[in-house]
Protein backbone atom coordinates (compact mmCIF):
# COMPACT_ATOMS: atom_id res chain seq x y z
CA UNK A 1 0.00 0.00 0.00
CA UNK A 2 1.27 3.41 -0.90
CA UNK A 3 1.76 5.35 2.24
CA UNK A 4 0.73 8.95 1.74
CA UNK A 5 1.21 11.21 4.69
CA UNK A 6 -2.17 12.68 5.42
CA UNK A 7 -2.67 15.89 7.30
CA UNK A 8 -5.15 15.26 10.08
CA UNK A 9 -6.88 17.81 12.26
CA UNK A 10 -8.96 17.58 15.41
CA UNK A 11 -11.54 20.35 15.58
CA UNK A 12 -12.30 21.17 19.21
CA UNK A 13 -15.24 23.53 19.70
CA UNK A 14 -15.09 25.08 23.17
CA UNK A 15 -17.70 27.06 25.04
CA UNK A 16 -16.84 27.54 28.72
CA UNK A 17 -14.54 24.54 28.82
CA UNK A 18 -11.75 25.98 30.99
CA UNK A 19 -11.91 22.97 33.31
CA UNK A 20 -11.34 20.38 30.63
CA UNK A 21 -9.75 21.98 27.57
CA UNK A 22 -6.11 21.40 28.58
CA UNK A 23 -6.90 17.79 29.41
CA UNK A 24 -8.60 17.35 26.03
CA UNK A 25 -5.57 18.68 24.13
CA UNK A 26 -3.19 16.51 26.19
CA UNK A 27 -5.38 13.49 25.43
CA UNK A 28 -4.99 14.12 21.68
CA UNK A 29 -1.26 14.84 21.88
CA UNK A 30 -0.67 11.64 23.85
CA UNK A 31 -3.09 9.19 22.23
CA UNK A 32 -3.27 10.53 18.66
CA UNK A 33 0.08 12.24 18.06
CA UNK A 34 -0.34 12.33 14.26
CA UNK A 35 -3.31 14.67 14.66
CA UNK A 36 -2.96 18.44 14.78
CA UNK A 37 -5.66 20.20 16.71
CA UNK A 38 -7.44 23.52 16.63
CA UNK A 39 -9.56 24.88 19.47
CA UNK A 40 -12.42 27.15 18.48
CA UNK A 41 -13.33 29.38 21.39
CA UNK A 42 -16.98 30.28 20.87
CA UNK A 43 -16.75 33.46 22.93
CA UNK A 44 -16.64 31.62 26.23
CA UNK A 45 -17.63 33.57 29.30
CA UNK A 46 -15.01 31.86 31.45
CA UNK A 47 -11.24 32.09 30.95
CA UNK A 48 -10.99 29.35 28.30
CA UNK A 49 -9.30 31.79 25.91
CA UNK A 50 -6.66 33.14 28.31
CA UNK A 51 -5.92 29.66 29.55
CA UNK A 52 -5.29 28.42 26.01
CA UNK A 53 -3.15 31.42 25.03
CA UNK A 54 -1.04 31.12 28.18
CA UNK A 55 -0.52 27.43 27.49
CA UNK A 56 0.44 28.28 23.88
CA UNK A 57 -2.35 26.16 22.37
CA UNK A 58 -3.65 26.53 18.81
CA UNK A 59 -6.83 28.50 19.12
CA UNK A 60 -9.28 30.37 16.92
CA UNK A 61 -11.10 33.04 18.86
CA UNK A 62 -14.61 33.87 17.66
CA UNK A 63 -15.47 37.48 18.56
CA UNK A 64 -19.19 36.59 18.74
CA UNK A 65 -20.92 33.53 20.11
CA UNK A 66 -22.01 31.57 17.04
CA UNK A 67 -23.26 28.39 18.68
CA UNK A 68 -21.87 24.90 18.15
CA UNK A 69 -22.58 24.80 14.41
CA UNK A 70 -20.86 28.09 13.65
CA UNK A 71 -17.88 27.11 15.80
CA UNK A 72 -17.42 23.70 14.19
CA UNK A 73 -17.80 25.21 10.72
CA UNK A 74 -14.95 27.62 11.53
CA UNK A 75 -12.87 24.52 12.22
CA UNK A 76 -13.78 23.01 8.85
CA UNK A 77 -12.92 26.29 7.16
CA UNK A 78 -9.55 26.28 8.95
CA UNK A 79 -9.00 22.67 7.82
CA UNK A 80 -9.79 23.70 4.23
CA UNK A 81 -7.48 26.75 4.28
CA UNK A 82 -4.63 24.74 5.75
CA UNK A 83 -4.90 21.77 3.41
CA UNK A 84 -5.99 19.05 5.82
CA UNK A 85 -7.05 15.73 4.32
CA UNK A 86 -8.99 14.57 7.36
CA UNK A 87 -10.78 16.46 10.09
CA UNK A 88 -12.49 15.12 13.18
CA UNK A 89 -14.86 16.88 15.54
CA UNK A 90 -13.73 16.36 19.08
CA UNK A 91 -15.64 17.77 22.03
CA UNK A 92 -13.72 20.03 24.39
CA UNK A 93 -15.49 18.69 27.46
CA UNK A 94 -13.73 15.33 27.75
CA UNK A 95 -16.64 13.23 26.44
CA UNK A 96 -14.60 11.88 23.55
CA UNK A 97 -11.57 9.66 23.84
CA UNK A 98 -8.57 10.36 21.60
CA UNK A 99 -7.56 6.71 21.48
CA UNK A 100 -10.33 6.18 18.91
CA UNK A 101 -8.93 8.73 16.45
CA UNK A 102 -6.47 6.24 14.97
CA UNK A 103 -9.19 3.60 14.46
CA UNK A 104 -11.51 6.16 12.94
CA UNK A 105 -8.85 7.32 10.49
CA UNK A 106 -8.05 3.68 9.55
CA UNK A 107 -11.75 2.99 8.97
CA UNK A 108 -12.10 6.13 6.88
CA UNK A 109 -9.13 5.21 4.68
CA UNK A 110 -9.55 1.45 4.43
CA UNK A 111 -13.30 1.39 3.94
CA UNK A 112 -13.04 4.42 1.63
CA UNK A 113 -15.70 6.17 3.67
CA UNK A 114 -16.21 9.92 3.45
CA UNK A 115 -17.40 10.19 7.03
CA UNK A 116 -16.94 7.99 10.07
CA UNK A 117 -19.16 8.47 13.12
CA UNK A 118 -18.16 7.31 16.58
CA UNK A 119 -21.31 5.57 17.79
CA UNK A 120 -22.26 4.83 21.38
CA UNK A 121 -24.93 2.38 20.34
CA UNK A 122 -23.13 -0.33 18.37
CA UNK A 123 -21.64 -2.07 21.36
CA UNK A 124 -23.76 -0.14 23.84
CA UNK A 125 -20.86 0.52 26.17
CA UNK A 126 -19.78 3.57 28.10
CA UNK A 127 -21.98 6.59 28.69
CA UNK A 128 -25.30 5.92 26.99
CA UNK A 129 -27.14 9.19 27.59
CA UNK A 130 -30.47 9.28 29.45
CA UNK A 131 -33.43 7.05 28.52
CA UNK A 132 -35.54 9.80 27.03
CA UNK A 133 -32.64 11.02 24.89
CA UNK A 134 -31.98 7.51 23.63
CA UNK A 135 -35.58 7.38 22.44
CA UNK A 136 -35.02 10.69 20.63
CA UNK A 137 -31.83 9.38 19.04
CA UNK A 138 -33.59 6.18 17.96
CA UNK A 139 -36.29 8.36 16.37
CA UNK A 140 -33.63 10.11 14.26
CA UNK A 141 -32.12 6.76 13.27
CA UNK A 142 -35.53 5.67 11.97
CA UNK A 143 -36.24 9.02 10.29
CA UNK A 144 -32.89 9.07 8.50
CA UNK A 145 -33.39 5.44 7.47
CA UNK A 146 -36.80 6.26 5.99
CA UNK A 147 -35.44 9.27 4.10
CA UNK A 148 -32.08 7.92 2.90
CA UNK A 149 -32.24 4.15 3.30
CA UNK A 150 -29.09 4.14 5.44
CA UNK A 151 -28.91 3.04 9.04
CA UNK A 152 -26.99 5.38 11.33
CA UNK A 153 -27.09 4.13 14.91
CA UNK A 154 -25.88 7.39 16.48
CA UNK A 155 -26.90 10.32 14.27
CA UNK A 156 -26.55 12.82 17.13
CA UNK A 157 -22.94 11.89 17.87
CA UNK A 158 -20.63 14.90 17.76
CA UNK A 159 -17.66 12.56 17.34
CA UNK A 160 -17.27 12.49 13.57
CA UNK A 161 -14.39 12.26 11.15
CA UNK A 162 -14.59 13.62 7.62
CA UNK A 163 -12.51 13.44 4.48
CA UNK A 164 -11.55 16.35 2.26
CA UNK A 165 -14.78 16.31 0.26
CA UNK A 166 -16.97 16.57 3.35
CA UNK A 167 -14.65 19.21 4.81
CA UNK A 168 -15.30 21.28 1.70
CA UNK A 169 -19.05 20.72 1.94
CA UNK A 170 -19.24 21.62 5.63
CA UNK A 171 -16.98 24.67 5.28
CA UNK A 172 -19.44 25.92 2.69
CA UNK A 173 -22.66 25.28 4.59
CA UNK A 174 -23.39 24.11 8.11
CA UNK A 175 -26.45 24.57 10.33
CA UNK A 176 -26.14 26.95 13.29
CA UNK A 177 -27.61 24.82 16.04
CA UNK A 178 -28.03 21.09 16.67
CA UNK A 179 -26.28 20.27 13.39
CA UNK A 180 -25.40 16.57 13.70
CA UNK A 181 -28.48 14.67 12.41
CA UNK A 182 -29.05 17.26 9.69
CA UNK A 183 -25.49 17.18 8.39
CA UNK A 184 -25.39 13.39 8.51
CA UNK A 185 -28.47 13.43 6.27
CA UNK A 186 -26.76 15.99 4.04
CA UNK A 187 -23.74 13.72 3.62
CA UNK A 188 -25.94 10.71 2.81
CA UNK A 189 -28.10 12.69 0.40
CA UNK A 190 -24.98 13.74 -1.50
CA UNK A 191 -24.15 10.03 -1.89
CA UNK A 192 -21.21 10.16 0.45
CA UNK A 193 -20.32 6.98 2.27
CA UNK A 194 -20.95 7.24 6.00
CA UNK A 195 -19.61 4.53 8.28
CA UNK A 196 -19.74 4.03 12.02
CA UNK A 197 -17.36 2.55 14.55
CA UNK A 198 -18.23 1.62 18.14
CA UNK A 199 -16.88 4.02 20.74
CA UNK A 200 -17.27 4.47 24.46
CA UNK A 201 -18.04 7.98 25.52
CA UNK A 202 -17.45 9.36 28.96
CA UNK A 203 -19.89 11.38 30.99
CA UNK A 204 -18.92 15.03 30.70
CA UNK A 205 -15.81 16.23 32.54
CA UNK A 206 -16.85 19.85 32.86
CA UNK A 207 -19.17 22.35 31.25
CA UNK A 208 -22.82 21.69 30.48
CA UNK A 209 -24.51 19.78 27.69
CA UNK A 210 -25.58 22.12 24.94
CA UNK A 211 -29.03 20.53 25.09
CA UNK A 212 -30.87 21.48 28.26
CA UNK A 213 -34.31 20.09 29.03
CA UNK A 214 -35.83 23.44 28.14
CA UNK A 215 -34.39 23.33 24.65
CA UNK A 216 -35.39 19.75 23.87
CA UNK A 217 -38.80 20.78 22.61
CA UNK A 218 -37.19 23.19 20.14
CA UNK A 219 -34.76 20.42 19.25
CA UNK A 220 -37.47 17.86 18.56
CA UNK A 221 -39.34 20.27 16.32
CA UNK A 222 -36.45 21.91 14.50
CA UNK A 223 -34.20 18.94 13.80
CA UNK A 224 -36.77 16.58 12.22
CA UNK A 225 -38.00 19.47 10.06
CA UNK A 226 -34.42 20.31 9.10
CA UNK A 227 -33.80 16.68 8.12
CA UNK A 228 -36.95 16.53 6.01
CA UNK A 229 -36.13 19.84 4.30
CA UNK A 230 -32.55 18.68 3.73
CA UNK A 231 -33.99 15.62 1.97
CA UNK A 232 -36.10 17.95 -0.25
CA UNK A 233 -33.09 19.99 -1.44
CA UNK B 1 -69.97 53.05 4.95
CA UNK B 2 -67.00 54.78 6.57
CA UNK B 3 -67.75 57.74 8.72
CA UNK B 4 -65.78 60.92 8.29
CA UNK B 5 -64.60 60.46 11.88
CA UNK B 6 -62.80 57.14 11.25
CA UNK B 7 -61.44 58.49 7.96
CA UNK B 8 -59.83 61.39 9.82
CA UNK B 9 -58.48 59.21 12.65
CA UNK B 10 -56.92 56.71 10.23
CA UNK B 11 -55.60 59.59 8.10
CA UNK B 12 -53.87 61.27 11.06
CA UNK B 13 -52.26 58.00 12.19
CA UNK B 14 -51.04 57.23 8.67
CA UNK B 15 -49.67 60.70 7.96
CA UNK B 16 -47.82 60.91 11.28
CA UNK B 17 -46.48 57.38 10.71
CA UNK B 18 -45.27 58.34 7.23
CA UNK B 19 -43.64 61.52 8.59
CA UNK B 20 -41.87 59.48 11.25
CA UNK B 21 -40.49 57.01 8.69
CA UNK B 22 -39.39 59.78 6.31
CA UNK B 23 -37.69 61.57 9.19
CA UNK B 24 -35.74 58.44 10.12
CA UNK B 25 -34.63 58.01 6.51
CA UNK B 26 -33.61 61.70 6.44
CA UNK B 27 -31.42 61.13 9.51
CA UNK B 28 -29.91 57.98 7.95
CA UNK B 29 -31.28 55.83 10.74
CA UNK B 30 -33.31 53.67 8.38
CA UNK B 31 -32.20 52.57 4.93
CA UNK B 32 -34.55 53.74 2.20
CA UNK B 33 -34.29 50.27 0.69
CA UNK B 34 -35.93 48.66 3.71
CA UNK B 35 -38.32 51.54 4.41
CA UNK B 36 -39.73 51.54 0.88
CA UNK B 37 -42.35 48.80 1.48
CA UNK B 38 -43.53 50.69 4.57
CA UNK B 39 -43.87 53.92 2.60
CA UNK B 40 -45.72 52.04 -0.14
CA UNK B 41 -48.08 50.42 2.34
CA UNK B 42 -48.71 53.76 4.08
CA UNK B 43 -49.47 55.61 0.86
CA UNK B 44 -51.72 52.83 -0.45
CA UNK B 45 -53.76 52.65 2.73
CA UNK B 46 -53.91 56.46 2.87
CA UNK B 47 -55.30 56.50 -0.68
CA UNK B 48 -58.04 54.05 0.28
CA UNK B 49 -58.77 56.11 3.38
CA UNK B 50 -59.15 59.36 1.44
CA UNK B 51 -61.11 57.84 -1.41
CA UNK B 52 -63.06 54.83 -0.09
CA UNK B 53 -64.89 54.62 -3.44
CA UNK B 54 -61.66 53.17 -4.83
CA UNK B 55 -62.26 50.09 -2.77
CA UNK B 56 -66.02 49.81 -3.03
CA UNK B 57 -65.93 47.52 -6.01
CA UNK B 58 -63.06 45.41 -4.74
CA UNK B 59 -64.72 45.09 -1.33
CA UNK B 60 -67.89 43.96 -3.07
CA UNK B 61 -65.94 41.55 -5.22
CA UNK B 62 -64.29 39.72 -2.32
CA UNK B 63 -67.46 39.94 -0.24
CA UNK B 64 -66.42 42.52 2.33
CA UNK B 65 -69.41 44.65 3.27
CA UNK B 66 -67.65 47.79 4.36
CA UNK B 67 -64.66 49.67 2.86
CA UNK B 68 -63.22 50.29 6.34
CA UNK B 69 -62.73 46.54 6.72
CA UNK B 70 -61.09 46.54 3.31
CA UNK B 71 -58.56 49.06 4.68
CA UNK B 72 -57.74 46.77 7.59
CA UNK B 73 -57.51 43.76 5.30
CA UNK B 74 -55.21 45.45 2.76
CA UNK B 75 -53.11 46.97 5.54
CA UNK B 76 -52.77 43.60 7.25
CA UNK B 77 -51.64 41.92 4.02
CA UNK B 78 -49.00 44.62 3.50
CA UNK B 79 -47.74 44.13 7.05
CA UNK B 80 -47.50 40.37 6.61
CA UNK B 81 -45.45 40.78 3.43
CA UNK B 82 -43.18 43.35 5.06
CA UNK B 83 -42.61 41.28 8.20
CA UNK B 84 -41.76 38.22 6.15
CA UNK B 85 -39.38 40.26 4.00
CA UNK B 86 -37.72 41.31 7.28
CA UNK B 87 -37.35 37.66 8.27
CA UNK B 88 -35.61 36.98 4.97
CA UNK B 89 -33.37 40.05 5.40
CA UNK B 90 -32.53 38.96 8.96
CA UNK B 91 -31.57 35.47 7.79
CA UNK B 92 -29.24 36.89 5.16
CA UNK B 93 -27.74 39.37 7.64
CA UNK B 94 -27.25 36.67 10.26
CA UNK B 95 -25.41 34.36 7.91
CA UNK B 96 -23.23 37.27 6.76
CA UNK B 97 -22.40 38.07 10.38
CA UNK B 98 -21.53 34.41 10.94
CA UNK B 99 -19.19 34.36 7.95
CA UNK B 100 -17.51 37.60 9.04
CA UNK B 101 -17.08 36.35 12.60
CA UNK B 102 -15.48 33.15 11.35
CA UNK B 103 -13.19 35.02 8.97
CA UNK B 104 -12.09 37.39 11.73
CA UNK B 105 -11.18 34.42 13.93
CA UNK B 106 -9.17 32.82 11.10
CA UNK B 107 -7.37 36.07 10.29
CA UNK B 108 -6.69 36.81 13.96
CA UNK B 109 -4.95 33.46 14.29
CA UNK B 110 -2.79 34.20 11.24
CA UNK B 111 -1.84 37.57 12.73
CA UNK B 112 -0.85 35.90 16.00
CA UNK B 113 1.19 33.28 14.14
CA UNK B 114 2.89 35.94 12.02
CA UNK B 115 3.72 38.03 15.07
CA UNK B 116 5.36 35.00 16.59
CA UNK B 117 7.43 34.34 13.47
CA UNK B 118 8.49 37.98 13.27
CA UNK B 119 9.43 38.04 16.95
CA UNK B 120 11.54 34.91 16.46
CA UNK B 121 13.24 36.31 13.36
CA UNK B 122 13.99 39.55 15.15
CA UNK B 123 15.51 37.65 18.03
CA UNK B 124 17.63 35.59 15.66
CA UNK B 125 18.87 38.67 13.85
CA UNK B 126 19.59 40.46 17.10
CA UNK B 127 16.90 43.13 16.81
CA UNK B 128 15.00 44.15 19.85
Amino acid sequence: MVCVIMKKLAIIPAYNEAESIIYTVKDIQKNAPDFDYIIINDRSKDNTYNLCIEAGLNILNLPLNLGIGGAVQTGYWYALENGYDIAVQFDGDGQHDAKYLGIMADTLIQKKANMVIGSRFIEKEGYQSSGIRRIGIRFFTVLIYLLTGEKITDPTSGFRMCDRKIIEMFADGYPKDYPEPETTTKALRNKFKVDEIPVKMRAREGGKSSISLKKSIYYMIKVPLAIIIERMR
Amino acid sequence: MMTLKIQIIIGIILVSGLCYVVNLIRKNKVELKYALPWLGAGVAVLAIDCFPVLMNELADLVGIGSPVNMIFFVGFLFVLVIVFAMTVALSIASSSVKRLTQKIALIEKRVRDLEEVIAKNNEKNGYK
